[in-house]
């Protein structure tokens, strides 16, 4: 290399070195600035993604596993402002084949674009049988996989976005309405099952990061779908007595009908059904089709006068102190005088001597008044208390009702009278729920022992199953008054040829024919609440069924129209319950 | 002396061009492994990255299935519905049965239906445990000399 050109490069390699060093140094100032802080947050905040994972609601299933709720695939249709080339083409395509608005989306794609948003949603919950419709518009162009939200690659509605999500539907309609209740656009369960179980049934939803850069993908965390509940109703038993209620709601005129099928040994509800009931699937008809005042579930959350019904507490309770025995001989004069009341029956007659069993045959109410009388408030009202009146049963439903009880020496609006105890004893003057009436029987078929009502039979959750045991509350009477009443019940129902029977089974039960009160404070002289509770067999009870219809057109006797509804439920439950009749049964098993 | 002690380190002395070439080659075995590293580096993380997109594609079919697998029990309830079941036994000739048409048979240990739905495992029965991992799955490879001196030691 000459020495004349050493200069020539050790210029060069300077003005490189300089160079370089100018790189550095700048690269080195914009690293410090201010503006990098703000660019590495913005590459920060876009190398990665919050998203919300929502578990899939838990599903809801009858005893046998069949599915009762579920959750089925519905669209979000949304719409990309800056794809958008023709919003009167969107409009006009989802006014037709979705049913939205045509100036609903109109108006909403201008306000998006006025706001400068990106994305913004048009409509929701929209079935995927109208979304198939919206596809139809596509033209036979090849569509890329990660194309597949646009609900159409027709041009003018390419920004249109069609994304899947799960929402809640229910495959038996408006079967168990009352029970299930439904889960409103915004996830919460409203009444029964969903919205007593809506923290177990919705899960917890998790917030994670998901990094855009592939080579820093994670594994999604796992997110545990919510609990699943198995119920303890019989779809088939529901069904069946739903069914059975409707028709008796056309045959009688009846205002509304509810009914209750429950296992007494374990307090498994195996149906419960009350009128109106509604398509959940169609929930929005809710506000249309319920009276404001009027509770959504009648078995748990309607209290009414019971009336002749309530006879058997009273009953109970005398005969478990040993006041009377079925054979003790009342004198019925068809008047009794007490609290300053006069205390009348039902036809306003004398019905003579009358043993106690002949006082629930014929549903005396002065015979039980007089009862009452012996009994003694403290006595009388710790019965009722003891078997769950005035408070609630416990069931696993939403808003329960308690009951009215007016008690001697408690204040309240309206104070406790001695006439209370009279009329009390023959179920006026005080309110129960269905379900309460339910559960109280209990003790007369469990020796004693008052079982507590419930839904849920099973919570499957993490992949196990959890069942849930039966529970007591309490034992307002001795097995032996429980076996003498259920004794008394059953003969009053074969000695009066009762429209309860079914032939080949042995039954226990009390009819209630009840007076309505009216705001003025009167009963209302044309109107009853006809009511039966019943069960059976006797000697091994599988059921309790009760009935209620409200203020009946055909006849005002809950003999004459409460107590042929149970035959007919009982007529079927035994078919469906696989119970042969009584001889049958008694036949194997001596066998 | 001098000059033949210089004659004799010139003689052995590496020529200039050979002194040049080992440069050249120094610096471009340097290149070249600079280069190899470079390629691999970039085959990886080519990989990694196609893998990472595959895991994410992997992740959303996963959720999409599990939405079609809710949506297809959901679908078929509706099929199996009372109603529908109804409906189809009274297509086929079918009616409801009254108790006096029905005959009971006994027969000797049958305990009738099973009661009540198992859709998991109960709880406490022990299924559904998630069984642990092998040692080998989960010991780095200081855990794994450790143990295998101890057995060493043991014996």
């Amino acid at each position: 290399m000459p020495r004349e050109h050493t200069w020539r490069y050790i210029s060069m390699a300077a003005v490189f070195a300089l160079a370089g060093m100018l790189i550095f140094w700048r690269a080195f100032f914009i690293q410090g600035s201010a503006e990098a802080a703000e660019f590495l947050q913005q590459s920060e905040y876009y190398s990665r993604l919050l998203k919300t994972i929502y578990p899939p609601r838990g599903e809801i299933y009858d005893r046998n596993g069949h599915l009762l709720a579920g959750n089925r695939t519905v669209y979000e249709i949304g719409v990309e402002l800056e794809s958008v080339q023709d919003p009167e083409a969107i409009a006009f395509a989802l006014s037709n084949m979705v049913g939205t608005d045509y100036n609903s989306v109109l108006k909403k794609i201008n306000d998006f674009s006025t706001l400068g948003a990106i994305y913004g949603i048009l409509d929701d919950y929209v079935l995927p049988e109208k979304i198939d419709l919206l596809r139809a518009y596509n033209v036979n162009l090849p569509r890329e996989e990660e194309d597949s939200y646009h609900c159409s690659n027709d041009p003018a509605l390419i920004a249109l976005i069609c994304r899947p999500h799960l929402a809640r539907s229910y495959p038996e309609r408006d079967l168990a309405s009352n029970v299930l209740g439904f889960v409103t656009q915004d996830s919460n369960g409203n009444f029964g099952v969903e919205q007593k179980y809506q923290d177990l049934l919705a899960g917890l939803p998790e917030e994670i990061w998901v990094p855009t850069d592939p080579n820093r993908v994670q594994e999604l965390p796992d997110v545990p779908a919510g609990a699943s509940l198995i119920l303890t109703i019989d779809r088939e038993i529901q069904a069946m007595v739903e069914d059975v209620l409707d028709e008796a709601l056309e045959r009688t005129g009846a205002e509304s009908a509810t009914g209750i099928v429950m296992d007494p040994r374990t307090g498994e509800i195996l149906a419960m059904t009350s009128t109106p009931r509604l398509d959940l699937n169609d929930y929005q008809q809710y506000v249309d089709i319920y009276d404001e005042n009027k509770p959504y579930n009648r078995a748990t959350g309607q209290i009414y006068e019971p009336g002749s019904i309530f006879k058997v507490v009273t009953m109970a309770g005398a005969i478990d102190l040993g006041l009377v025995t079925p054979e003790t001989v009342f004198n019925d004069t068809g008047i009794f005088y007490y609290g300053g009341i006069a205390i009348r029956n039902w036809n306003g007659q004398a019905w003579g001597e009358q043993t106690m069993l002949g006082c629930l045959q014929n549903s005396l109410n002065v015979c039980l008044a007089s009862v009452g009388e012996k009994l003694g408030a403290e006595n009388f009202y710790h019965y009722v208390q003891a078997f769950g009146f005035g408070y609630p049963t416990g069931v696993d439903l939403f808003n329960e009702a308690s009951g009215t009880l007016r008690l001697p020496g408690v204040l309240g609006e309206v104070p406790w009278t001695d006439s209370d105890l009279a009329t009390n004893t023959f179920g006026q003057g005080l309110a129960v729920t269905p379900m309460q009436m339910v559960t109280a029987v209990t003790a007369f078929i469990n020796d004693g022992r008052m079982v507590i009502p419930h839904i849920v039979k099973g919570v499957v959750q993490n992949g196990m199953q959890y069942n849930i045991p039966p529970q007591f509350a309490g034992t307002p009477i001795s097995a032996e008054t429980a076996h003498t009443l259920t004794q008394i019940l059953a003969d009053s129902l074969e000695f009066e040829s009762s429209m309860a029977l079914v032939p080949g089974y042995r039954l226990a039960g009390k009819t209630g024919t009840a007076q309505i009160p009216m705001p003025s404070g009167n009963y209302d002289p044309n109107q009853t609440n006809t009511s039966f509770v019943g069960w059976g067999p006797v000697d091994d009870p599988k059921f309790v069924v009760f009935v209620w219809l409200e203020r009946p057109e055909t006849s005002i006797w809950a003999s004459e129209v409460a107590a042929p509804v149970f035959a007919d439920i009982v007529e079927r439950l035994v078919v469906l319950m696989d119970i042969p009749p009584d001889q049958q049964r008694q036949v194997a098993a001596e066998q | 002396m001098l000059k033949r002690s210089k004659e004799f380190i010139q003689a052995y002395k590496e020529a200039p061009w050979r002194r040049q070439m080992q440069m050249i080659g120094f610096v471009a075995s340097g290149v070249v492994a600079l280069a190899l590293v470079a390629a691999i580096y970039l085959n990886i993380t080519a990989r990694s990255a196609t893998a990472g997109r595959l895991v994410q594609q992997f992740q959303a079919q996963r959720a999409d299935q599990e939405q079609r697998i809710e949506d297809l029990k959901t679908q078929l309830a509706f099929i199996l519905s009372v109603e529908q079941m109804q409906k189809r036994a009274r297509d086929l000739g079918f009616e409801p049965v009254s108790p006096a048409a029905i005959t009971y048979l006994s027969v000797p240990e049958y305990q009738g239906r099973p009661s009540g739905a198992e859709l998991a495992p109960r709880a406490g029965s022990g299924f559904g445990a998630v069984a642990p991992l092998p040692a080998a799955y989960t010991d780095s490879l200081f855990d794994w000399l450790v143990a295998l001196f101890a057995d060493l030691g043991g014996y």
